[in-house]
């Protein structure tokens, strides 16, 4: 039984390194603990036995030959990570939505004494004063206006939703643009992954530089990520690959380039290989559902209640007769929220009377009741704004309940990957100690050999 | 999650977001505080939403049903007044006639005066036919001429009727055509006093009798007229009254809707800036401590 006497020369030796490297990763995770993505590392030692092959002159005296580092572990859960993904995706679509919704809520502006609802009140009640004084020219004056400002209402509505269509499709164009860059440095992120790793590099950064690229990924499109065994990351939006181990396919915008070429033109979030659509979520998602179903949506019930104002006034007008005579005449031209105008320029004209040469105002007075009917463009309107309310409620309530479900998963990431000072400062002194002591057990250790050497077999000098 | 480990990062969100989220509330109560309504965009509340609009239409309604009633009012105010001066002059074309019947054919002269005063009458009553309310003669229908009846007591006006919207639903006509006051054919009042004048002249005693019993039909029809006028400015006065009264609750009702409870946001707004101050001082306490603090 014996052992070579610079065999715990060099077990201290591998100590001293494996401490070294130890508060070498005590001082990157302390200097990344407010780094956005950054995931704490971990030395793994492992004590190393000395030689286990028994030959007739080398046996080992059973003790081990010191420690080493197997590897610098990434502190990650990648079951954490997708669910985050899916949260984070969710929670982006949800908050695009709301905002959607406020600004539409915005545009309309009701309720008010001021917004849509009072103009046609206001519109209404000019009827009732034309069909009290037919006579006076004044009051038609005063209907002309008053239908004019509905008018001008229903058309700067209509112009504000399509501006609000047309801001979002600039985005969605810009955020392709994102979508593609992103993909292409995942792929190439994957490429370098894997060289490193078979290099026997460490990743750790790159990978969570991959992770917070995925990210990005999943907030703007709705992606899951899946990981192979060889370490690269595949993105899939929908049920297509966006990025394939190194390679990736683009995504294009293509259709109407404004809201009133929407019916004939439609527009489509689409692979640029196959043509086919992509099934996004997150901002994009949301965005693509509110350009072509929220915004339309409205659009087409503010146009329902443009083309039923300017029938049901349009039929009772063109039947009845104005001052100067005149009768089939159309109070309203157009037939949108988005073309309607007063086509009555001159008081005159304004059809008051069940027939010619009588002050009856029939026709004025049916006009009037048409702002109190159950069935008139007013309760119509009303039904829009509740509607309106619910879907903007309920996207707001969607996406409180989103934004805490969102932070506790990410507070249970942060609890696996995040960087606790007080940790790092436990380990830094724990390594420090160990760094210490095995400087300790070198100094012994020359001690001795000192003894063996410079102060042994002296005996009679 | 369990026991898990707890980070800096996790204290920092944690904190972040419970600030966001009590600086949130409070900027929704100031808002309320501020504009005094508790609904500023639909998805505040869309059934409040709609309930106050539907509220403010109606308020808006309303208010033109009083204001109808009052144009109303205006109609049926001079019709009344017209009809009352009316009676006045029938019954002294009446006096006369009865004198003209007693007196015979005695005195050819004074018969004669009698007829040129009935004249009078007429054309008085032929005046009071073409009073004007806003420029529209209030006998003469739904005529777009400026008079009712020409000189000789012709009728110029047509049949059609104005009405007036004082309520949901409720219309009330608000003058009276010509011949439904003054009558039409031999019985027409204008045509009576023309009558009466040629018999008072000819001293045609039983023509003249004639005559009298022709203005008392003529009397009682403007009578009836005239009471129906009064029933239905009744009418119109109290549709203009529940009007009123229907406004003062449409705004009462819209302030329940939309306005905030003053006491109760004000105190909201206490209690939430009572609990941002706490969590503030929670988090500079929370987060100042590590164990560098301790060691050497």
């Amino acid at each position: 039984m014996s052992s070579s006497s610079f065999g715990s020369i060099n077990t201290a030796l591998t100590a001293l390194y494996a401490q070294r490297r130890g508060l070498d990763v005590t001082g990157q995770n302390i200097a990344n603990v407010n780094t956005e993505g950054y995931s704490r590392q971990r030395v793994d030692m492992q004590s190393l036995t000395g030689s286990i092959s028994p030959a007739m002159f080398a046996k080992t005296a059973g003790v081990g030959a010191g420690v080493g580092i197997t590897d610098v572990q990434r502190m990650h859960d990648e079951f954490l990570e997708g669910r985050a993904r899916n949260e984070h995706a969710t929670a982006a679509y949800l908050t695009d939505q709301s905002a959607t919704y406020k600004s539409i809520e915005d545009t309309f502006g009701e309720p008010a004494d001021t917004a849509l609802q009072a103009q046609l009140g206001d519109m209404w009640n000019a009827w009732n004063d034309v069909a009290n004084n037919p006579q006076d020219k004044a009051t038609r004056s005063t209907l002309l206006e008053q239908s004019a400002t509905v008018a001008g209402g229903l058309n700067s509505a209509h112009t504000a939703l399509a501006g609000q269509w047309q801001q979002n499709r600039t985005q969605v164009a810009a955020y392709v643009t994102d979508v593609n860059t992103t993909a292409d440095t995942v792929a190439q992120l994957n490429d370098t992954i894997v060289r490193a790793t078979s290099g026997g590099l460490p990743v750790n950064e790159l990978e969570d530089r991959r992770d917070q690229a995925v990210m990005h990924l999943s907030e703007l499109t709705g992606a899951t990520a899946s990981r192979r065994d060889n370490g690269v990351v595949d993105v899939i939006v929908g049920n297509s690959t966006l990025v394939s181990a190194f390679t990736t396919r683009k995504m294009e915008l293509a259709g109407a380039v404004s809201m009133d070429t929407l019916a004939t033109d439609p527009l489509t979030l689409r692979w640029a290989d196959t043509k086919t659509p992509v099934a996004a979520g997150g901002t994009m998602g949301s965005m693509m559902d509110t350009m072509t179903a929220v915004i339309p949506h409205l659009s087409a019930a503010l146009d329902a209640i443009a083309g039923k104002l300017i029938t049901t006034v349009n039929t009772a007008h063109a039947a009845g007769f104005s001052a100067d005579g005149s009768t089939g005449l159309n109070f309203f031209g157009g037939a949108t929220a988005a073309d309607i105008t007063v086509a009555i320029t001159d008081p005159d004209q304004v059809a008051t009377s069940s027939g010619p040469a009588t002050l009856d105002g029939m026709v004025a007075t049916a006009m009037a009741d048409v702002g109190t009917s159950t069935t008139g463009p007013d309760v119509d309107y009303r039904a829009m704004i509740g509607q309106l309310g619910v879907s903007a409620q309920a996207s707001n309530q969607r996406g409180d309940i989103q934004a805490t479900v969102t932070q506790q998963v990410d507070a249970a990431r942060v609890a696996t990957s995040g960087v606790n000072l007080d940790e790092e400062m436990t380990h830094m002194l724990t390594f420090q100690r160990g760094f210490e002591a095995a400087s300790r057990v070198l100094t012994t250790v020359d001690s001795m050999l000192d003894q063996l050497i410079n102060r042994t077999g002296l005996v009679g000098n | 999650m369990g026991v898990g480990r707890v980070t800096e990062s996790n204290i920092t969100s944690g904190v972040m977001s419970n600030l966001q989220r009590s600086l949130a509330r409070g900027q929704k109560i100031q808002q309320q505080l501020s504009s005094g309504k508790l609904i500023s965009r639909p998805s505040d509340s869309p059934t409040g939403t709609v309930a106050s609009m539907q509220l403010r239409g109606e308020s808006r309604a309303t208010q033109q049903y009083s204001r109808n009633a009052d144009d109303g009012l205006g109609w049926l105010g001079t019709l009344d007044s017209t009809l009352t001066s009316t009676s006045t002059l029938i019954n002294e074309a009446r006096d006369l006639a009865v004198q003209g019947l007693s007196s015979g054919s005695s005195t050819p002269g004074g018969n004669a005066a009698m007829a040129d005063q009935v004249d009078q009458i007429k054309a008085g009553i032929i005046a009071y036919a073409n009073t004007q309310y806003l420029n529209r003669p209030v006998f003469g229908g739904t005529t777009t001429g400026a008079t009712a009846y020409d000189d000789n007591g012709t009728y110029l006006g047509d049949a059609g009727q104005t009405m007036r919207t004082v309520g949901a639903n409720a219309k009330v006509r608000v003058d009276t055509t010509g011949p439904e006051a003054f009558g039409t054919g031999t019985t027409q009042l204008f045509q009576v006093l023309t009558d009466i004048s040629a018999n008072l002249r000819s001293g045609d005693s039983a023509a003249l009798g004639d005559s009298l019993k022709n203005l008392d039909t003529a009397s009682d029809l403007m009578k009836n007229a005239h009471s129906s006028i009064g029933a239905r400015y009744n009418r119109v006065t109290q549709m203009k009254q529940s009007a009123q009264d229907r406004l003062l609750s449409v705004t009462e009702q819209l302030s329940d809707v939309e306005d905030i409870d003053l006491p109760k946001t004000i105190m909201d707004m206490q209690l939430q800036q009572t609990s941002y101050q706490a969590a503030l001082a929670a988090s500079a306490k929370v987060i100042q401590p590590s164990l560098i603090d301790f060691l050497r």
